[in-house]
């Protein structure tokens, strides 16, 4: 093919590709920090003895798991300011539907990770006098820590590539600015291939991360 | 009973029992038992396996729930609705078949864990006090180990240092020495016959008939979730009234020389 490349496209384009980054990043940090305390909310009501909440937390789990993504962001950024009167910018909008969808698998993981930690330890802290939760914070989860990290680790990961479909909703991150610049300059390919390559370049690192915190739960058990 | 091998009389009951029914669905595991523990008194429960005796004393600290009957500890009723099952469980130690230590702390964090947490003692009271306790049970040296570097009888001796760390006013001990080799039981029954010696109130389910016959006040037999025959070790060991009692004790084969 006689393809002509020309780079200096994406040179002269690098400090707003990697401006993009900077609300990729962001965007992810934010969306798993809130997704981590949610999902122990949910994982905690999935749990209770309570019957109705039990169920309600299923329904919740169930639903965002069973819906795609990309239908959740466009909810909540055009349907949920109609039903509320409350309109939020693009990256609030995709921060609060990555951080619903999230906080569903998040919640299994830990609820795993909880039920793994033996009916014998949790007696055998009430045994001692304790309340059901100091019995979860002082014994069931700092065990339960050491086995969701590396599936928290693997939610991550996808998560920090998944952030380009808020791109539709024009949250000025790493694919959206990719998708104008290639536009506006004529060159996608150019740009496209520099937009995967700097997903690449961050990903790559944090999955072989979390192979090896895989790796080390398999060896310690 | 006119043997002359009598209940020490008194009326300090620590722990009573009444018309205690537990059933798991259809199963049918506890059937009205009534059973008396006196303070200071070493209670042992013997019978068969299934015969309900872990269930039994899981009820007296409600890790089970009862079905029906009543459960008093010092006077106060602990089955029912709105007993503080974390107060009452404070003042009642349990020992378990499977140790069940704390994996993610050393042998001393795991002693000092119920004071610190429960008892809202300061750390540096809370590590005397587990220290101290290691110290009694023989494992001064293994402070700092964590669970998977102890073998079993270790593991086991802490988890008592861990139930006396509460200062409770009675044990329970569930076939503690069931899960161990042989040649670790020793130190585990050593520890357990000087807290007997200390008058430490225990009720104790175990399959070591010349343990109980040596330490125990009273001893309960208990087959098909009732209590059988209760009555003095040497009684109940030499001379049973139960054919039951008799088929069982000669079943094990226990060698009374050993005891």
């Amino acid at each position: 093919m006689g393809y002509q490349w020309h780079f200096e496209v994406v040179v002269e384009s690098l400090d707003v590709l990697l401006g993009g980054l900077a609300w990729t990043v962001a965007l992810s940090l934010l969306s798993m920090a809130a997704s981590l305390l949610l999902g122990l909310v949910v994982s905690f009501a999935r749990l209770s003895p309570w019957r109705p909440l039990r169920g309600v937390a299923t329904v919740y789990t169930d639903f965002l798991r069973g819906t795609p993504l990309l239908v959740q962001i466009l909810w909540v950024y055009y349907s949920l300011p109609i039903l509320t009167g409350v309109v939020f910018s693009p990256f609030v909008s995709a921060a609060i539907a990555l951080t619903l969808n999230l906080s569903a698998f998040v919640s299994e993981v830990y609820r795993a990770g909880i039920l793994s930690i033996a009916r014998a330890q949790r007696e055998a802290a009430l045994a001692l006098g304790m309340t059901t939760w100091q019995a979860m914070r002082r014994v069931i989860l700092p065990q339960s820590i050491r086995r969701v990290l590396p599936p928290l680790g693997s939610i991550w990961v996808s998560l920090f590539k998944d952030t380009a479909i808020v791109s539709v909703i024009a949250v000025p991150e790493l694919m959206y600015r990719g998708k104008v610049l290639s536009i506006e300059t004529y060159r996608p390919l150019e740009i496209y291939t520099a937009v995967a390559l700097i997903y690449f370049i961050v990903t790559y690192p944090q999955a072989r991360g979390v192979d090896w915190l895989f790796e080390r739960a398999r060896v310690r058990g | 009973m006119t043997d002359g091998l009598e209940r020490a009389s008194g009326n300090d009951v620590l722990i009573e029992v009444r018309g205690l029914d537990k059933a798991f669905g259809d199963l049918q595991v506890l059937r009205g038992i009534d059973l008396d523990v006196k303070r200071g008194e070493v209670v042992v429960i013997i019978g068969p396996s299934g015969s309900g005796k872990s269930t039994f004393l899981r009820c007296l600290n409600r890790l089970e729930d009862p079905s029906a009957g009543t459960v008093r500890i010092g006077g106060v009723e602990i089955t029912g609705h709105g007993v503080n099952l974390p107060q009452m469980r404070s003042r009642v130690g349990m020992v378990f078949q499977q140790f069940n230590l704390f994996p993610h702390m050393t042998a001393l964090e795991n002693v000092m864990e119920g004071p610190r947490t429960v008892l809202r003692l300061s750390r540096g009271d809370a590590e005397r006090r587990a220290r101290a306790l290691l110290d009694k049970v023989g494992l001064s040296e293994k402070a700092g180990s964590k669970p998977a570097n102890l073998s079993g009888g270790q593991q086991q001796r802490v988890a008592i240092a861990r139930a006396l760390a509460m200062n409770p006013d009675a044990m329970l001990f569930d076939e503690v020495t069931s899960a161990l080799d042989p040649e670790l039981v020793g130190e585990v029954l050593t520890v357990m016959r000087e807290l007997a010696d200390e008058g430490m109130t225990m009720v104790i389910v175990t399959h070591e008939m010349s343990f109980a016959q040596r330490v125990a006040d009273w001893v309960v037999f208990l087959d098909d979730g009732v209590i059988v025959e209760e009555g003095r070790p040497e009684r109940i060991f030499h001379r049973a009234r139960q054919e039951r009692t008799r088929q069982f004790l000669d079943q094990l084969h226990w060698d009374a020389e050993l005891a």
